[in-house]
């Protein structure tokens, strides 16, 4: 049967049984979980053809939405880049104290249900919060207006950064840097010449994933959002207004349409990933 | 002459454990000096150190005569080629050999023009210039080592320095290599220190050889030098095959254990062990004689045996023709003789050598010392 | 070509000389490495650690008694109840689906294997919300099978059900994730081993298979069950907020929060963060108490 398998041309043959029914057990769970409800959603989509579709998208508060979340995430993801790369740097590189508190406090935003770090940090930014009560005389309000939302996804797309820059950060060789010392680079340019380039993959695909993750994100941003229509409304909660009123064709163009987003920042990142792989093979 | 390099009482801890422990060390301008040494006996730390990747506990460092540790290790001056070459992955075989030129302060770096043509040069000196457009991950092993070479001659090191060139090669490419680079180093004559277990390696490339073991110099000399007069028992035993026999020393001759004598010693009485290299034992036919053939490799240029001697087994090699001419089999009793050797006493650091039980004709020891010379002994015919 | 060793060299810096001294490997300098630890440590503490020291100070700011009264209250037991027997069904769902995926992607080579890694993958980079939204899309009283359903008097979208579904949606890739990586690292030898040796397929699969995948299934399971019991988005849109029916503890907070019962949002909201830390120590013990067999799930 294996023999014919392979003739038949798609599957190399196997002494270990089970390939049948464990390939019909994956498709089928993942064909009724996920395939056929995200196909449900592109067919509601499209039920009336384009024009519906784009005249859905193409509405003035629905466009300000995917502003504020495009905005918000790319300015997210560039500062998970920073101090991922700072956290990275600092805990792969320096002995400190407390180095396994730092390095386990990392994944608390991959941990913590989104709800509450959404109403921790509303309540520590507001402007009687913690925090929110040191910025007011400054003149800076960070709960209920777009900073807000800066400050939600860059809390939860930090952990991906951090743990893609991390172990490529292990792995880079000490004595890259030193041959570059030895040849008379400057600290600086060992840096910028050297280092990050090797680098440069993990931290994009860190970026890539913190974006991905940002534009998709609901529970920790609509408490400190404010959700102001035009201003500080994100896409995902505009979903929900639009499900909310029954209007399921609407709601099911916007998100074939972060659907269409999401699947180009996925093939991104594989791409990505597979370039991290090829600088770090020999 | 003033020493290139000069490294005096260099100590370097790592916790309770000294990986170098006082090192004296002069290195002459121009020479291509081997440091060689088991793992672990600081040979690399010794690199580093001179490199300015690491730091000596104390002692000093000095380069031409100023104080090497003053200086940064950028600006020292040297060129270092590490065992795993580490190039700049991202960098083209170019762009690596340029990079030193490029990272000079602006007012030091040399035009771009300047630049394109030294890297060139370079490439042909390690034979590479048609490579100059690939990666690292493209290149063989041993096009790696000549670029990581040429990357490291690009900023005109007063001293280059390489950490076990040839380790991660293959044995074949290793032999080439090491041929290229001693013709190499003919043609450059910067000064050049490289680390390497293999003995082998040091003998037949090096000017002079260190020898080093737990942090300590066991031994500087030539490659003649340390293989033919070794300094101390360590010595003797990492450098090439060698027996070693329990013995004790009475009436100026050396016994085994159950008494057969197997060479001369004055001055010395009491316990010792003798050194004695395979290829310093001769078999003369005897029917009676002292030793029994216990087992025989006779494929090549050398027979290969071992020789019951006095209840103890003995290595011995000795030239095919010389063992077809002596006609005997396993099993079969020998006449032997220990042609040289040399005696430790107990506790005692330097050794005193053995002279055979009938004294060696001149021409006997002249045709060896130049046998090992060559690193390949070469047994005189009897 | 010939290099003139003696060749007079550029005078080193004198500022640099003073500090080279220390320098033992080839690093940053000093303040430099202490300004980097010292803006790391403080931005571990403002921006992962107050929120977490926030969500304790201010379950416990109106004292014990409130704390504990908030947890009793009925609305907020039945949202404990829910979301554990949500977890329970998310859980057993996915690890069964996770071992079968595992099987059959890491022990078989055939067409179209990538692409089903890279379709168990997609519930990770679509939002949440659409996740719930598909749901009501299908299941929803206006959706492609909501008249059906109404037929049956069957209840999926604000309904246990619906719930289950949105919940299993967005965790379906945590078990299979640790698994795959795992099984190849593994290989199949000591499988094929156990076949030449007379084993059967579930023998097989029983004896060798199963307990050299335990400590990356457990793994698995903690963070699908992290994920499952703290799901928000997806949930939020297909429970339809009935208290004491269909509200998870992370929609009860939400509730709570927005009715202006700080205290008791952020009771709940402890319990939750509870969780985290309980997932985070296990996870720190596993992999350090079995560093080696998950080493594969971690390299990914």
């Amino acid at each position: 049967m294996t023999q014919a398998g392979w003739i038949s041309g798609w599957r190399k043959p196997s002494v270990l049984p089970g390939f049948g029914p464990a390939l019909g057990t994956t498709l089928a769970y993942l064909s009724l979980f996920v395939i056929i409800p995200l196909g449900a959603m592109v067919l509601t989509t499209f039920a009336h053809g384009w024009a519906d579709f784009v005249g859905a998208v193409l509405q003035p508060r629905v466009l300000a939405a995917f502003r504020v979340t495009l905005l918000c995430a790319f300015g997210a993801a560039a500062l998970c880049a920073l101090f991922g790369l700072l956290l990275a740097w600092v805990l792969v590189r320096y002995p400190f104290p407390g180095h396994r508190l730092v390095d386990a406090a990392v994944d608390l935003p991959f941990a913590l249900p989104t709800a509450v770090a959404g109403i921790a940090l509303t309540s520590l930014y507001a402007p009687n919060g913690w925090i929110g009560a040191l910025l007011a005389p400054l003149g800076i309000q960070v709960a209920f207006t777009p900073l807000g939302i800066l400050v939600a996804l860059t809390f939860v797309g930090l952990p991906f950064v951090v743990r893609t820059v991390q172990p490529v950060l292990q792995d880079l060789e000490r004595e890259q840097e030193e041959a570059s010392a030895i040849l008379g680079a400057t600290r600086l340019q060992t840096f910028t010449r050297v280092i990050m380039p090797a680098l440069a993959p993990a931290l994009l695909t860190g970026f890539a994933m913190a974006l991905a993750r940002g534009l998709g994100e609901y529970g920790s941003v609509i408490f400190i959002a404010g959700n102001k229509p035009m201003v500080s409304e994100i896409v995902p909660l505009l979903i929900v207004i639009e499900l909310e009123q029954f209007n399921y064709a609407g709601a099911a163009a916007i998100g074939t349409l972060m659907l269409a987003v999401a699947f180009v920042l996925l093939f991104a990142i594989n791409r990505l990933q597979r370039w991290t792989r090829l600088q770090h093979a020999d | 002459m003033t020493a290139e390099i000069s490294i005096r009482g260099v100590t370097r801890r790592f916790g309770a454990q000294a990986a170098l422990d006082g090192v004296d060390l002069d290195v002459r301008p121009g020479e291509l000096l081997a440091l060689l040494g088991p793992s672990g006996s600081g040979k690399t730390t010794l690199l580093r150190i001179i490199a300015g990747l690491e730091w000596p506990d104390s002692g000093t460092v000095m380069f031409g005569g100023q104080d090497a540790m003053e200086r940064h290790v950028r600006e020292r001056g040297v060129g270092f080629v590490f065992q795993h070459y580490a190039l700049f992955r991202h960098m083209t075989v170019f762009e690596n050999v340029a990079f030193g030129l490029r990272v000079r302060p602006r007012a030091q770096r040399l035009p771009r023009a300047e630049i394109a043509r030294r890297v060139h040069t370079l490439l042909n000196l390690v034979q590479l210039d048609w490579l100059a457009d690939r990666y690292p991950n493209q290149l063989s092993g041993g096009q790696r080592q000549r670029v990581a070479l040429a990357r490291a001659l690009a900023i005109e090191p007063r001293v280059l320095l390489l950490d076990e060139p040839f380790g991660a090669l293959d044995a074949k490419v290793r032999k080439e290599l090491r041929r290229w680079l001693r013709s190499l180093h003919e043609n450059v004559k910067v000064t050049s220190v490289f680390v390497t277990h293999d003995q082998e390696e040091a003998l037949e490339l090096a000017d002079r050889v260190v020898v080093m073991a737990n942090g300590r110099i066991e031994q500087v000399g030539t490659p003649a030098e340390v293989y033919c007069t070794p300094a101390s028992a360590f010595v003797h035993e990492f450098l090439g095959d060698t027996n070693r026999l329990e013995c004790r020393v009475e009436g100026g001759r050396a016994l085994l254990a159950d008494g057969t004598p197997i060479g001369r010693a004055e001055d010395i009485m009491g316990s010792a062990i003798a050194y004695v290299r395979p290829h310093d034992v001769t078999l003369a036919p005897a029917a009676d004689g002292p030793g029994i053939i216990r087992h025989v490799h006779a494929v090549g240029p050398l027979a290969q045996l071992v020789v019951e001697l006095g209840g103890v087994e003995i290595d011995v090699a000795i030239p095919a023709d010389s063992w077809a001419r002596l006609g005997a089999g396993r099993g079969d009793r020998v006449a032997v003789t220990v042609q040289a050797g040399t005696l430790f006493p107990q506790r005692a650091t330097r050794g005193i050598p053995m002279q055979p039980l009938l004294p060696a004709s001149p021409i006997l020891s002249l045709v060896r010392n130049n046998t090992v010379y060559s690193g390949r002994p070469i047994h005189h015919p009897e | 070509m010939r290099i003139d060793v003696n060749q007079p060299r550029p005078a080193p810096a004198a500022a640099a000389s003073a500090m080279s001294r220390r320098v033992v490997r080839v690093t940053e300098s000093a303040p430099v490495r202490w300004a980097l630890t010292a803006a790391a440590l403080g931005f571990t503490f403002l921006f992962l650690l107050l929120p977490l020291a926030s969500v304790v100070v201010q379950a416990f700011a109106a004292g014990l008694d409130t704390y504990l009264s908030a947890l009793a209250d009925p609305d907020t037991l039945s949202a404990i109840r829910l979301t554990v027997i949500v977890a329970l069904i998310a859980v057993a769902l996915n690890v069964v689906f996770g071992v079968a995926a595992a099987w059959c992607i890491a022990r078989f080579t055939f067409r179209g294997r990538n692409l089903l890694v890279t379709l168990i993958d997609v519930p990770f980079s679509v939002s949440p919300v659409i996740a719930g939204m598909v749901q009501v899309l299908l299941f929803g009283l206006r959706g492609w099978l909501g008249p059906l359903l109404q037929q049956h008097d069957l209840r999926v979208v604000f309904a246990l059900p619906g719930i289950v579904l949105a919940t299993v949606f967005v965790t379906l890739p945590f078990v299979a994730r640790e698994l795959i990586p795992l099984m190849e690292e593994q290989g199949a030898e000591e499988e094929e081993a156990a076949i030449s040796l007379g084993a059967s397929g579930w023998q097989t699969f029983l004896r060798v298979t199963l307990p050299n995948l335990r400590w990356g299934l457990l793994y698995g399971v903690l963070l699908c069950n992290a994920r499952a019991m703290g799901e928000f988005g997806a949930v939020s849109v297909v429970s339809g907020h009935i208290r004491g029916a269909t509200n998870t503890m992370p929609l009860q907070v939400e509730i709570l929060f927005n009715d202006y019962q700080i205290e008791a949002a952020f009771a709940v909201a402890s319990l939750l963060a509870l969780l985290a830390l309980v997932t985070l120590g296990a996870k720190l013990l596993l992999e350090w108490r079995h560093a080696s067999e998950l080493a594969a799930t971690r390299r990914r």
